[in-house]
């Protein structure tokens, strides 16, 4: 008979298995279902004879679950080896709910406001001047490193096992902090790189030796801040998002509306 | 030019592919992405290399799902802008222009996939009912329904999309110059919205040195991104290590972490 014990390879397997994460996502619990599926082969192994059990751990599982993908194997192999260890389920439930908003966090100020956005201008800039390498360093580029991430995630929470858990989260809200600093700093400055308005606007002044000097408008905000009016702009729609609860779509149609309107009056444009 | 129903059923495959690539977490949801391969199937790389550039640019901020909404899909400028722009270069029109064009669609496919999300709902049901039973396969059906539907939706956008571009090239031609500027205008503004979205999750009070600083390093001194993120990365070390020292924390070992999570 083969042994219920899980290898290591066991391990790696399930932390690919992040990629099906999201294949049963809905509204209802999020990830839960992908979850428990990320899960299942390694669940089946462990209760090969015992359905019972297997449907219980499943069904365990399938409650609501959101966190970071490339950053879950962490979470999964933790889960596992506190599973074979003996750990009692509601300690291990304790965890994998204490874990998944951290691992949110990082996964999401790393991968989705820092590793993407910097690839993804490096990639767009390329495919601007021609160049097939710009999808192709884009597309290759952001999967081998977020494969590199689930395996390493995935033994880093095989290896940590039980050990050290109850200091995790604390370090965890630490690694975010940082990794949201960084982020924060390229959205910044990736919004005033790509948010683009300006004015047409000219006015003509009388010198006092009798000469009139063309005056546009646009030079003088750059002599005050450059790239004024994006600031101005992109902090309009976040006071609307935050204070005022926007919906995407409101937000569109606002700035359609907008656009079309000013560059009719040439005010911008 | 007109697409041939085999290069309709090839986008609407390609559509597919990249629309359950966003649940994948393989990043082909994106407009560099789905721009390239419609130019590859429709034979103009050129145009599709310039729409998913611009594509890309403006849809960055928008790459964030953050919990319960959906933002704008880059399928409306990957596919259906780029299916405009490639069909209708020779009538002059730019891949600006076909940027603002494809937004509509792009806030359409946000309610399809928020709808799709909403009906998957019921797919948990399904998963308990069929534990209750131990029918482990309709379990595992239903843990990767979502995707599937995914991929039908992905292949009938693009397949519609492309089979429709005559249509779509007659009521384009409608638009008069003074809205079409307006479109180009609105459409460098949009990214906008995007990062606002972005920055509303993340921001709190004690980043706003942070947004500072992203400012600066843009517009004052004008470095290129990744400067700005090796920048960021340097002022967020210091403020961690002066913060560890206050608390009498453990640098060391939590260093070696973070770089494992790069």
């Amino acid at each position: 008979m083969a042994s219920n014990q899980l290898t290591k390879s066991d391990y790696l397997k399930t932390g690919l298995r992040a990629h099906f994460l999201q294949n049963g996502f809905n509204y209802g619990n999020y990830q839960g279902l992908g979850y428990a599926n990320m899960l299942y082969p390694a669940l089946r192994k462990m209760y090969r004879d015992d359905d019972d059990k297997l449907q219980e751990a499943l069904k365990e599982n399938v409650e609501f679950f959101n966190t970071n993908l490339h950053f879950s194997p962490f979470i999964t192999s933790l889960h596992l080896v506190m599973l074979e260890n003996g750990t009692p389920t509601s300690e291990i439930r304790n965890i994998k709910m204490a874990l998944m908003g951290p691992l949110a966090g990082i996964g999401d100020s790393l991968v989705q406001f820092c590793l993407a956005p910097l690839l993804s201008t490096i990639g767009a800039s390329l495919a601007m001047d021609g160049m097939m390498m710009g999808p192709i360093l884009f597309f290759l580029g952001m999967n081998l490193t977020l494969l590199a991430v689930k395996l390493l995630t995935a033994s880093f929470g095989y290896k940590l096992g039980t050990s050290i858990v109850a200091t995790l989260s604390e370090k965890m809200e630490q690694i975010s902090n940082v990794a949201s600093m960084i982020g924060v700093t390229v959205i910044s400055g990736l919004a005033v790189n790509f948010v683009k308005i300006s004015t047409p606007l000219k006015y003509v002044a009388s010198m006092p030796d009798n000469q009139e000097k063309v005056v546009a408008i646009q030079e003088m905000i750059d002599a005050i801040a450059p790239r004024l009016l994006p600031v101005l702009f992109t902090g309009l729609m976040y006071y609307l998002i935050k204070v005022k609860k926007w919906t995407t779509y409101k937000l569109v149609i606002l700035t359609v509306v907008a656009g079309i309107l000013l560059s009719s009056l040439h005010l911008i444009g | 030019m007109s697409i041939s129903m085999f290069q309709c059923v090839l986008i609407g495959l390609w559509t597919a592919f990249c629309l359950a690539g966003m649940l994948f977490g393989i990043y082909t949801n994106r407009c560099l992405v789905m721009a390239t391969g419609v130019g590859l199937i429709l034979g103009d790389l050129p145009t599709g290399l310039a729409m998913g550039a611009v594509g890309e640019l403006a849809f960055m901020g928008f790459g964030v799902s953050q919990g319960g909404s959906v933002p704008p899909n880059p399928m409306g400028p990957g596919i259906v802008g780029t299916i405009i722009a490639i069909t209708m270069k020779d009538s002059g029109l730019d891949v600006g222009s076909a940027l603002a064009l494809s937004f509509p669609f792009a806030v359409a496919f946000q309610f399809v996939i928020t709808a799709t999300y909403t009906f998957a709902t019921t797919l948990t049901s399904v998963a308990y009912k069929a534990l209750d039973k131990k029918d482990f396969r309709t379990f595992r059906l239903a843990a990767n329904l979502t995707v599937c539907i995914f991929a039908l939706v992905g292949f009938v956008i693009g397949f519609g999309g492309a089979f429709s571009s005559d249509g779509l090239q007659k009521v384009i031609s409608l638009i008069p110059a003074w809205l079409s500027t307006g479109l180009d205008v609105a459409g460098k503004m949009l990214p906008a919205i995007g990062f606002a979205m972005i920055l509303n999750v993340m921001a709190k009070k004690e980043l706003i040195p942070f947004v500072l600083l992203g400012y600066i390093a843009i517009a004052y001194l004008k470095l290129p991104t990744m400067g700005v993120a090796v920048l960021g990365t340097a002022v967020a070390l210091i403020v961690f290590f002066n913060a560890g020292k206050r608390s009498g924390g453990n640098v060391e070992e939590v260093e070696v972490e973070f770089e494992d999570g790069i």
